[in-house]
């Protein structure tokens, strides 16, 4: 049977209990986080825009930041009866341009800034990320098959590669 | 392969190059005046029934969301302004080939249009931030950057791999590759086809320079928005090909722009809210293709 597909778009949180094909299209510098709770068979996935949400502006979209997508994602999960002690987790994205000339690249370097928040979220909150693919100047489209737990990551010029299973198989 | 070929040489050999109806050309050239006249714009527009058409569906979508229905182009003129009319001529010219793919990039579908409009998209949005150009200008350049990966996605087809190997091995940028391989590379491509269809200046050098804004002397401020604008599509993935974000970037475009480095975050939401409003435009393209 053919998984149903859940695209998760930009600042986007999509939970359900197992079964879709979550996807994450197109990642560029932004971060596509995936988790799983074993026991309560509970999936989600945030696709992380920024860093952190902005202390002058109300938060349109939790799932646009890692400081505010991370504890959303695990919040709605919650509501499925995930439970936060079991979750497993993998993140793939977090590319950035090639190289910043001579200068300085400040706050530029947002996809490096995005993986470091989305990293910290997850040491912060006590999850135990099984996998990582991150850095780079590639483009990603991210896979999680909630049925199988099979992360895949691909690349637009490599093939697709298994990243990890988030069912621990 | 092409080594031996000038650029000239694929330019003419190359049979499905981009084109824009020349009564959109007409309608840049016009509008990019100083003594520029509406009533002229509008006269090109209508020089081109099916131009002037798609334009009159553009002008009506949600985007503009005005109260009552624009009946004709001429009224569009008055009620949008020539500037935003020639954008919207530019995006009903450039729409139906932007869409298709190309191959040699590892472009699906949709996905240089993509990159495109978001690059006009972010360029505005610099224009307009910093107020260093004029914003409907920015967008027009921003939407054209990348013409020359249409003439040379052809010659560059089942080399991606290859050349992206050689860029990670030599360390050096996806145009770097293509100048090594072939002489030049998409932007110089680009920039000879802005000539030949005689767009203004500026527009010109924004395609030349998109990816080097530092050799544009003296420096033109619609190069940097361009080259920003780039920057913020390829960050947030939108329509990212083969050669991905292996480009450089220039801080000192940042300096030139008085953009704080610090403000980069803000900059990439505004980008985001942006792009998602004018897909509003977007809901009547397919039909207006």
């Amino acid at each position: 049977m053919v998984a149903t597909q859940l695209l998760v778009g930009m600042a986007e949180i999509q939970v359900a209990k197992e079964g879709p094909l979550f996807v994450c299209l197109g990642l560029g510098s932004c971060i596509g986080l995936a988790a799983y709770d074993p026991v309560a068979k509970v999936a989600g996935m945030v696709h992380v825009m920024l860093p952190a949400a902005f202390a002058d502006k109300p938060v349109d979209k939790p799932g646009k930041f890692a400081d505010t997508g991370v504890p959303h994602l695990l919040e709605q999960m919650a509501r499925l009866g995930a439970s936060r002690s079991r979750i497993l987790v993998a993140m793939a994205g977090g590319a950035q341009v090639f190289n910043f000339g001579s200068g300085s690249a400040g706050k530029l370097d947002i996809g490096r800034r995005n993986a470091d928040a989305v990293e910290a979220q997850v040491q912060a909150l006590g999850l135990r990320c099984l996998g990582k693919d991150v850095g780079g100047n590639q483009g990603r489209t991210m896979t999680f098959d909630s049925g199988s737990g099979l992360i895949k990551v691909r690349t637009v010029t490599s093939m697709e590669r298994a990243l990890c299973n988030l069912k621990g198989s | 392969m092409a080594g031996t070929l000038t650029l000239e040489d694929i330019v003419r050999k190359t049979t499905d190059l981009p084109s824009i109806p020349s009564a959109a050309l007409a309608v840049i050239r016009e509008a990019d005046r100083p003594d520029a006249s509406a009533q002229k714009v509008a006269e090109y527009i209508a020089q081109d029934q099916s131009l002037a058409a798609r334009v009159l569906r553009l002008a009506n979508s949600a985007y503009f969301g005005l109260s009552r229905k624009i009946l004709d182009h001429r009224e569009a003129v008055v009620v949008l302004g020539m500037r935003s009319v020639r954008n919207l001529a530019m995006v009903a010219s450039t729409y139906p080939w932007m869409i298709r793919p190309l191959k040699g990039y590892n472009l699906g579908p949709k996905q240089m249009w993509t990159h495109s409009f978001g690059t006009a998209v972010g360029a505005q949005l610099i224009a307009k931030e910093t107020g260093k150009a004029d914003p409907d200008a920015a967008f027009t350049a921003g939407l054209l950057h990348n013409i020359g990966k249409v003439a040379l996605s052809i010659w560059l087809e089942n080399k991606l791999p290859a050349m992206m190997a050689m860029a990670v091995r030599d360390d050096l940028t996806f145009d770097q590759v293509e100048r090594k391989l072939l002489g030049f590379d998409h932007a110089e491509v680009g920039a000879y086809l802005a000539e030949e269809w005689n767009l203004p200046e500026p527009l010109v050098l924004a395609i030349r320079y998109h990816h080097h804004p530092d050799e544009c002397v003296p420096p033109e401020p619609i190069v940097d928005c361009v080259h920003f604008g780039d920057y913020l599509t390829m960050s947030m993935g939108f329509g990212l090909g083969g050669d991905g974000l292996r480009y450089e970037f220039s801080t000192k475009a940042l300096h030139r722009l008085a953009i704080d480095p610090e403000a980069t975050d803000r900059l990439v939401a505004a980008f985001v809210a942006s792009y998602e409003e004018y897909e509003k435009l977007f809901q009547d393209l397919d039909q207006a293709a």
